[in-house]
């Protein structure tokens, strides 16, 4: 009893202590608050009008020569609210339709449905937003930037996703973010967040405190960047990540890649993708076309963790996608997945659609 | 213990990097800000008249926005091109409210988000 209630009052130091420092670096801002009008921002002419966009994606897999089709659908809904306010959701509803034994054609059970964030953001100033809700847990940039179907290159997750993401990939709680320029050719990110822990579900979420900071060199296009979680439960672990995209400026290439250590694994991925776009022939189908590989290696930790793989393994996966137009990607992939339960051929094959459909009118810019 | 102590030095080693870099952008637009209201009084100055100054201060201001658009232009393609592909168009409104969410999502400076709304509302 006594240890228990040990615990308890050491739990509730360390959230208030986590508030306190959000707090903190709150009120080390607020020196420099200005009105955001005052800063001249940018949308104080236009009346912003509520969106619904998002995209839908039909994905077929072949992991292990079993076939497994996925559609998708992930609408986002953003709703403005005066100069500074935004409320921000994003859905998904999503079905696994396999092959059952003794049965023709495909089978799926009830479509899953999840509220991947709901979250009101306040521009505090030029420097600082203020979010409050569910949101997606920034650790690297793979979960916040990079997760939805229209937008990844390569259809699979990587293997070190789930590392300081929580469960259902999101965080419940608030968190300070911003971006700003420190000097004429560099910017700063920073993103500071606490999650408080949720065992509803589908709105389940960990208790810890994290940061992450990146710098991006726009006239390199490059950005690096940093993150760093500590786990206020369990085994009161640390976390921390790296990430870094780079677009070398005389060629059509991305490079991103990720690392991330935890006590239950650690690994990373690195993924160049390049457009054909500087071939000299059949030019117009060219510079539609992308080639993506992404090799990723995951070393497994001294704790087990049910998404992540229990054993030490490697994939390389090589893919190509065409862009039919804005919005409308076909995306193919194939990827050989070595590991000491077994090695498997993995084969995915994806068309995605991003959607933006305005919820008012848009003809007048007041 | 020492994991908190870390925690709360991480915050407190961004909050003044945070405060430095602001300090030190407000110095320069304070800086901005006197320029350009030198240049004003000198402009206003060299002439007299308000005929002639007219055509002058048209193709100023056409001229600094062909500049912003230029700028908007190459902000958008090293911003958003960094996570995918570059969008259309889309309408003010629909940009407007775009550009609200990438700020959050992307943490777009204020100075990238103005250029690149006004390049892509153009």
């Amino acid at each position: 009893m006594k240890k228990t209630r040990t615990f308890l009052i050491s739990a509730d130091r360390l959230r208030a202590r986590a508030g306190l420092a959000l707090l903190s670096f709150a009120l080390a801002l607020n020196p420099f608050a200005t009105p955001v009008s005052a800063q001249g921002v940018s949308d104080e002419d236009v009346k912003p009008v509520p969106l619904l966009q998002g995209s839908v994606g039909f994905i077929t897999n072949f992991t292990g020569g079993q076939p497994d089709l996925h559609p998708i659908a992930t609408p986002v809904v953003l709703l403005p609210i005066g100069q500074r306010w935004l409320f921000e959701t994003r859905a998904t509803f999503e079905n696994d339709l396999v092959q059952v034994p003794g049965r023709s054609g495909f089978h799926g059970g009830p479509v899953q449905k999840e509220v991947e964030y709901a979250q009101i953001d306040f521009i505090a100033n030029s420097y600082m937003t203020v979010t409050v809700g569910r949101f997606l847990t920034p650790f690297g940039i793979f979960n916040e930037r990079l997760y939805p179907a229209w937008i990844r290159n390569l259809q699979s997750d990587p293997l070190i996703l789930p590392i300081g993401i929580g469960p259902s990939n999101a965080s419940t709680g608030t968190m300070i973010r911003g971006g700003f320029k420190a000097h004429p050719q560099l910017n700063i990110n920073y993103t500071a967040y606490f999650s408080a822990l949720s065992t509803r579900s589908p709105v389940d979420s960990d208790r810890f405190a994290g940061l992450r900071a990146g710098i991006f060199v726009p006239s390199e296009r490059l950005e690096i960047g940093g993150s760093f979680q500590h786990l206020l439960q369990q085994e009161r672990s640390n976390l921390f990540g790296f990430h870094t995209i780079w677009q070398p400026t005389p060629l059509p290439l991305d490079i991103r890649g990720e690392y991330a250590h935890s006590r239950r694994g650690s690994g990373y991925w690195v993924e160049p993708a390049y457009k054909l776009s500087q071939l000299p022939f059949l030019r117009n189908k060219m510079r539609r076309t992308q080639l993506v590989a992404r090799y990723q290696q995951f070393f497994a930790g001294e704790l087990p963790n049910d998404a992540l793989p229990s054993v030490n393994t490697k994939e390389f996966e090589f893919g190509v996608n065409y862009y039919f137009m804005d919005g409308l990607k076909a995306s193919s992939n194939y990827g050989r997945q070595f590991s000491a339960a077994g090695n498997l051929n993995v084969w995915t094959m994806a068309l995605t659609y991003r959607f933006v459909v305005p919820l008012g009118p848009t003809g007048s810019a007041q | 213990m020492r994991r908190n102590w870390m925690l709360f030095c991480c915050f407190g080693v961004t909050a003044c990097l945070v405060r430095t870099a602001i300090a030190q952008e407000h110095k320069e637009s304070e800086k901005a800000s006197e320029s350009a209201a030198t240049a004003g009084l000198s402009a206003t100055n060299s002439i007299p008249s308000h005929d002639r100054a007219s055509p002058q201060a048209f193709r100023s201001s056409a001229s600094e926005d062909r500049a912003a658009r230029i700028e908007g232009e190459k902000r958008f393609r090293t911003n958003c091109g960094r996570c995918h592909q570059p969008p259309h168009k889309f309408p003010p409104r629909v940009m407007a409210t775009a550009i609200r969410h990438m700020r959050v999502r992307a943490m777009l400076t204020d100075e990238d988000m103005r250029l690149i709304l006004k390049y892509m509302t153009q």
